[in-house]
């Protein structure tokens, strides 16, 4: 069944994939085609949405990685979709009107990481204080070290 | 009739009849209340919903969450390989044994280990007893909205014999940090086994004959949640339900059977789903897992190989990563795990059933009774700590 993904995601959007696990998929997307890919996935039987998990790669000198992890729960077989972004541009087209699951997890990613889903109706801080909006905190350059309340002092 | 108004001489006329429509609307509009439930709610933790309430009937839920927020995350990636299952653990410390396992897999696969199979069965074992425990609670607090608080109490009774096999195990009851990346970290000993094997006889012998009845048979339990936000097949998946929420609807999705981890390929057990998708059937699906979990303890135990129980795993890990699902207590738990060849963790994302369940609440509780959100919320069976993580 992922061979036959694999082989039609190539046909129809010419996007590379590569077999991650057993039972699960790696394709790597594009930020503008990340929409009609995402309504592909969904009319091929991948209907579950588990989460939007964002990787910093600046330290290495790349941008970030967004990865759509996708399930098939009749199946059983995973599909995860990569997009990655340059560090000068971090928006990529929001998915939430096509798997609602996914508004809160890309609204986490926005709070944690920055990335704008343009798009999402509800990009605001949920986990964050909201003294904490555009901190960032999951990023690789956030230093938590100075945002440190400072302590009492021990008598 | 001697209290009625008219015969105490009042009367009443009709002055003037005034149809509401179009933008006069908005004034009922501003009729709508806004409550706040929480923050702290003895089912779950700290939290608070914000309710819309037209009358008697929730207009539209919105979650506050965040209050016990540890960034955990971004913790995990200051500590090494090992180390950092303290954090892991803390996603939801009542089964804490579901998230060590996940996050050991992930990193075994990235570091090419193999750990050996007694390990395996030991990680089964403690899996399923963290299971247990936090099933007990979840059907204690369930009972405990509802406003009856006895039934938590005995619920705690089955669960202290488990936190006492634990304490042998690991020296703690609660936080065992027991499972490590490379296998377990201690011995399963005799007095461990024979522990393991008083608290499940106890279970099965004990609390499911005596108190199945109240737990299950509750005339006013079933009143109260027969009905109540009923969830379709097509509407769980569409909402992104998790764990015994989304078996409720009918929906065999189990990671233990579907993609097996640890021990489970070899054993045998049974996933349980419900066709009805409704508050009691989310309940019952709670209550049937226990015996299902208590079967697989004893299998484990029977069948518990000779040899050791953990390998040596590597202070530096190669480049690579991994996404690990397992079935934790309260539904499927994801691991993304990536590696840049360091001592420690470049990257961990943690998928939260809980977070998956919060945020298909809302949905859910449009239009339903005030009384029935407490119902609702209880029967998603939901953790603070994983849902803030």
């Amino acid at each position: 069944m992922l061979e036959e993904i694999k082989e039609k995601v190539k046909s129809k959007f010419g996007f590379e994939s590569e077999p991650y696990d057993t039972n699960m998929l790696l394709i790597h997307g594009e930020r503008n085609k990340v929409r009609s890919l995402m309504e592909f996935l969904k009319e091929n039987g991948f209907n579950y949405p588990h989460t939007v998990s964002v990787v910093d790669y600046t330290p290495e000198g790349k941008g970030f990685q967004v990865n759509y992890v996708l399930e098939n729960v009749f199946e059983k077989k995973f599909v995860i979709v990569r997009v990655e972004l340059g560090s000068e541009d971090l928006s990529v087209p929001s998915v939430c009107d096509i798997f609602p699951p996914l508004q809160p997890h890309e609204r986490e990613a926005w709070e944690m990481f920055g990335i704008e889903f343009i798009g999402n109706p509800r990009l605001e801080v949920m986990l964050l204080p909201e003294w904490a909006s555009g901190l960032f905190p999951l990023r690789k350059s956030y230093d938590f070290k100075k945002h440190r309340k400072p302590t009492k002092e021990k008598k | 009739m001697s209290n009625s108004i008219a015969l105490a001489g009042y009367s009443f006329t009709v002055e003037k009849e005034v149809e509401v429509s179009g933008e006069d609307l908005g004034l009922l509009q501003e009729k709508l209340l806004q409550l706040n439930w929480g923050v702290q709610h003895p089912a779950s933790g700290p939290m608070r919903l914000k309710l819309w309430v037209d009358g008697d009937e929730v207009v539209k839920v919105d979650p506050d969450i965040g209050y016990v927020l540890r960034l955990l995350e971004k913790l995990v990636e200051y500590r090494t390989w090992i180390n950092a299952i303290v954090n892991v653990e803390r996603a939801c410390f009542i089964d804490n044994f579901g998230t060590m396992t996940g996050y050991s897999i992930a990193a075994e696969k990235i570091a090419g280990v193999e750990v050996p199979k007694k390990a395996d069965y030991v990680r089964t074992m403690l899996c399923e007893a963290g299971r247990i425990v936090s099933h007990l609670i979840g059907l204690g607090s369930f009972i405990g909205v509802l406003g009856v608080h006895t039934p938590m109490q005995w619920a705690l009774i089955a669960r202290e014999k488990f936190l006492d096999a634990f304490e042998v195990y690991s020296g703690q009851r609660i936080a065992t940090a027991s499972i490590v990346p490379g296998g377990v970290r201690y011995e399963p000993t005799g007095k461990f086994i024979e522990k393991m094997v008083h608290a499940v006889d106890y279970l099965e012998r004990e609390f499911i004959p005596r108190y199945g009845e109240v737990f299950i048979d509750n005339p006013t339990l079933k009143l109260r949640t027969k009905g109540v936000g009923v969830v379709s097949k097509e509407k769980a998946i569409q909402l992104g339900l998790a764990g015994p929420a989304l078996r409720a609807s009918g929906v065999a999705s189990d990671i233990r059977k579907d993609y097996p981890y640890a021990a489970y390929g070899e054993l045998d057990f049974r996933v349980v789903t419900r066709e009805e998708g409704d508050a009691y059937a989310r309940y019952l699906v709670i209550w049937e897992e226990l015996v299902e979990s208590a079967k697989i303890i004893r299998q484990a135990i029977e069948g518990l190989p000779e040899g050791d129980y953990r390998t040596k795993f590597p202070v530096k890990v190669p480049e690579g990563e991994a996404y690990v699902n397992v079935e934790w207590a309260r539904g499927c738990f994801g691991f993304h795990l990536v590696s840049k060849g360091g001592t420690g963790p470049y990257r961990l994302k943690m998928r939260a059933p809980s977070f998956a369940n919060l945020w298909a609440m809302p949905e859910m509780m449009k239009g339903v009774k005030l009384a029935d959100v407490p119902v609702i919320f209880a029967s998603l069976y939901m953790c603070h700590g994983d849902i803030d993580r």
